[in-house]
């Protein structure tokens, strides 16, 4: 299944202005950095999962999530050992083990389990994720064509906007590049499956070569092409298809505006220090 | 007034090899042009220079002469790979991206917009995206977004080298339809199969000279510049060859129609002979038993296909694009795990092993070589699977291949540096030095010149000769039919037939359902009633002349 681009579709999210989107992101990444509230992330997380249902993109949101778990778990861990070592700083939840623990030099360090740890661990896996997948989102719904348009409209130079529709262009291409290369190595005889971490490793880095030469050659073939299309970043450029907002985009504008309202009142009146 | 190339030479570097030695002709207006020659003779560096790439974007070479035309002429190029040279989401979006690179107002666009799409009969695809076109359709989208811009000198690199034989149809049409509208076409391709039919005139280079400047029919009726040039030639033009040694009054023909219409009263028309069933026993390599491959998303790429493949045989794999081709062999080697079914190797199953492991007995070889190549020398590149799975190999096993398939002189060379044609030749010559006794191969012609076509057709006689089975997909249906024992023909992820190749000739319905013509000298034989139908050209001409009127 495809993975890091755009999905065809015709819901609600794929007919807002891209404008509409980029917002959307932006207030959700910086609402995700600012909620530490688990209730109030949970509820985000609700108001996530309707959206993605509504718009019919949760599998490739799933699939994200099955990429992301090691880093979920990662950041979970993180957070849940470091709790260990201290004793909650806030809320009356239960401890479910302490005692001072032997150290180095005969000292002795404090070990508590308790709900906190968990919650921390929880709390902060849940930003990162909902953080990820708001741009997900965006990315899901929004072609490189919209982007590049979206982001003229807001005035960024054609250069830049272009740099950056392409880079979502061409980002599937590596991936489905290094994954032909691996392929291709593993019906030659190279053992990809079934050997050690440390070999894994190393074969990462032998088709590292054949994908440089492969982004090399498809850098070189684009330059071409945009040569052969006069692409000239001094030239006024003009534009073929016009966006604007319709009534999608103030439905969906009303919604998030509600969700935030609701998720900062469930914020403060739940709010426990992490 | 023409467009003049004059007295062009051209190196890379100020010490370098001249590639290009006092190139000159003419490129007529409104007519097609084809520019052919071996890999190196210097093509590419001329649709270059003809599109300003040089010395625009490589300045650092040394160009001498010119290429005269008015000022103010536009080229624009058509490349080989179309998903490299389109921007956009679109189909749309990709048509517009060049008008509105040049500044040309909206409604404008507009206008250009519903031109390219009714010249070119694209308007069923114009809201579809890019991402999900067919090969060819995203190739003619290609052409749709360069026309758009009215280029004066439209060049087409190699258009239809990774195409299917329903996508090189369609760019076949639009190259008609340009030559009708009176564009001037460049074609730079060493296949002329597909093209034949609607060349006006031939450059022919070698080693960066202008070997010959003449019309197609003249090209056509030079055979020994055909071959010093190793230009993939249409069976027809071969057939043609070799009936003027043998007819007076034969004249060049590029369909059968007409050189039936040529042969008819000269060839006695006899009852097909039927011979008595091939004894032969086939006794099965691989067999697929029930394979099912759903994916992901619910599309189902092959539906209950059973196949019992022979060992010791030349077996093809036959269908348009997105018939299940590639997914079928794909099981073969363990890349796909069926959803359902069985895939079996001399009577045990596959599905437990890794693909590595698969290896040692079925080997695959990719389409493109540049997945294959990573190690610095040709050398150790055609070594890699022997040494991946242990196989021992001698200093003399390398030489002796080198020097046969003519790389020796490149043994040090990175890989990446040879030519698409000699890239691909290695990945297959790589896999000599494997343990595997079935070996597939898929479009092993991809990038080709002629030289290289026919010592592939000698090595997979020496494979079979050796024992060996295999397995190819390739979309030239002659070469198919010249070197193959058995045929798969898959449709829609449906088994349509399986057996032997003198069996699927007698079955038109179903290169009739898969939209693919068999090969002239097939076709050729069976309507002047030959008693027997032949694949090859020499076999034609021992039947023609054994069946002439005296």
């Amino acid at each position: 299944m495809d993975y890091l681009k755009y999905v065809d579709g015709d819901s609600l999210l794929h007919k807002l202005d891209p404008r509409t989107k980029f917002v959307f992101f932006i207030v959700m990444a910086i609402l995700t950095s600012l909620v530490k509230s688990g209730v109030a992330l949970l509820f985000l997380l609700v108001f996530f999962v309707g959206m993605w249902n509504v718009c019919k993109i949760q599998k490739y949101i799933f699939i994200l999530f099955q990429k992301l778990k090691v880093l979920l778990i990662f950041i979970f861990l993180l957070w849940f050992i470091l709790g260990l070592f201290e004793r909650p700083q806030a809320g009356n939840g239960p401890v479910f083990y302490e005692a001072m623990i032997p150290f180095v030099g005969g000292q002795k360090i404090l070990f508590c389990f308790d709900w906190y740890d968990i919650y921390k661990g929880l709390v902060y896996s849940l930003r990162i994720f909902l953080m990820i997948a708001s741009f997900y989102t965006v990315l899901l719904t929004t072609n490189f064509s919209e982007i590049i348009l979206g982001l003229q409209k807001w005035k960024i130079s054609y250069a830049l906007a272009f740099g950056i529709g392409l880079v979502f262009q061409i980002i599937p291409m590596i991936i489905t590049e290094l994954k032909a290369i691996m392929e291709a190595q593993s019906s030659r005889g190279l053992e990809i499956e079934e050997c050690s971490w440390t070999t894994k490793i190393k074969n990462y880095v032998t088709f590292s070569l054949p994908l440089l030469f492969r982004v090399i050659s498809k850098g070189q073939s684009i330059s071409l092409a945009m040569h052969y299309y006069q692409l000239n970043f001094s030239v006024h450029r003009t534009a073929y298809k016009k966006i604007k907002a319709s009534k999608y985009d103030a439905y969906f504008i009303l919604a998030n505006a509600v969700a935030i309202a609701i998720t900062v009142v469930l914020h403060m009146q739940f709010y426990i220090a992490v | 007034m023409d467009y003049r190339v004059n007295n062009i030479s051209y190196k890379y570097t100020k010490d370098g090899e001249e590639v290009l030695k006092n190139v000159s002709f003419s490129i007529e207006k409104g007519k097609v042009t084809a520019i052919v020659g071996p890999s190196g003779c210097g093509k590419s560096t001329l649709v270059q220079i003809f599109s300003q790439v040089i010395p625009k974007l490589i300045n650092n070479g040394e160009l001498e002469g010119s290429f005269d035309v008015p000022q103010d002429t536009f080229v624009s190029v058509v490349s080989q790979n179309p998903e490299n040279q389109l921007f956009g989401y679109g189909v749309e979006d990709a048509i517009a991206f060049g008008l509105e690179n040049i500044g040309m107002p909206q409604e404008e666009i507009v206008e250009r917009m519903e031109y390219v799409l009714d010249l070119l009969n694209l308007q069923y695809l114009r809201k579809r995206s890019v991402d999900n076109l067919s090969g060819g359709q995203r190739q003619s989208v290609c052409i749709a977004s360069v026309l758009a811009m009215k280029p004066d000198i439209l060049i087409m690199d190699e258009p239809v080298s990774s195409l299917d034989p329903n996508g090189k149809k369609m760019v076949q049409d639009i190259l008609g339809q340009l030559s009708n509208s009176g564009n001037t076409t460049v074609l730079v391709d060493n296949n002329l199969v597909w093209s034949a039919g609607i060349v006006d005139h031939v450059i022919g280079l070698l080693e960066g000279e202008v070997v010959f400047d003449g019309s197609r029919d003249e090209f056509f009726k030079n055979f020994e510049l055909q071959e010093k040039l190793g230009v993939i030639l249409p069976q027809e033009v071969e057939l043609y060859r070799e009936l003027s040694k043998q007819f007076q009054d034969i004249d060049l023909f590029y369909t059968v129609d007409e050189a039936f219409a040529q042969l008819q009263g000269k060839v006695k028309k006899k009852e097909i002979l039927q011979k008595e069933a091939l004894k032969e026993e086939m006794e099965p390599i691989i067999t697929v038993q029930q394979l099912v491959k759903q994916f992901n998303d619910g599309f189902t790429a092959l539906d209950h296909v059973d196949a019992q493949l022979p060992k010791g045989k030349v077996i093809a794999i036959l269908g348009q694009n997105g018939s299940g081709k590639t997914t079928f062999v794909r099981h073969l080697n363990g890349l796909h795990k069926p959803t359902s079914g069985e895939v079996l190797y001399k009577g045990t199953s596959i599905l437990g092993k890794t693909v590595a492991q698969i290896s040692k007995n079925i080997i695959l070889v990719f389409q493109h070589p540049e997945h294959m190549l990573f190690e610095e020398t040709v050398e150790k590149e055609l070594t890699f699977c022997a040494r991946m799975q242990e196989v021992p190999f001698s200093e003399e096993h390398i030489t002796e291949v080198l020097e046969h398939y003519h790389l020796e002189k490149e043994r040090e060379t990175f890989p990446l540096n040879l030519s698409m044609g000699k890239k691909h030749m290695l990945t297959i010559l790589s896999v000599l030095f494997s343990s595997a006794d079935v070996i597939i191969l898929d479009e092993p012609t991809l990038g080709m010149d002629g030289f290289l076509i026919e010592d592939l057709e000698k090595m997979i006689a020496d494979l079979k000769a050796a024992g060996k089975t295999i397995i190819m997909i390739s979309h030239e249906i002659p070469l198919v039919f010249r070197v193959s024992d058995y045929a798969v023909i898959l449709n829609k992820g449906e088994k349509l037939f399986e057996g032997t190749k003198e069996k699927l000739v007698e079955r038109e319905d179903i290169f009739e359902k898969i939209n693919i013509m068999l090969p002239p000298v097939v076709q050729l034989s069976k309507k002047l009633g030959l008693d027997e139908v032949v694949f090859q050209v020499d076999d034609f001409m021992k039947k023609v002349l054994e069946q002439r009127n005296e």
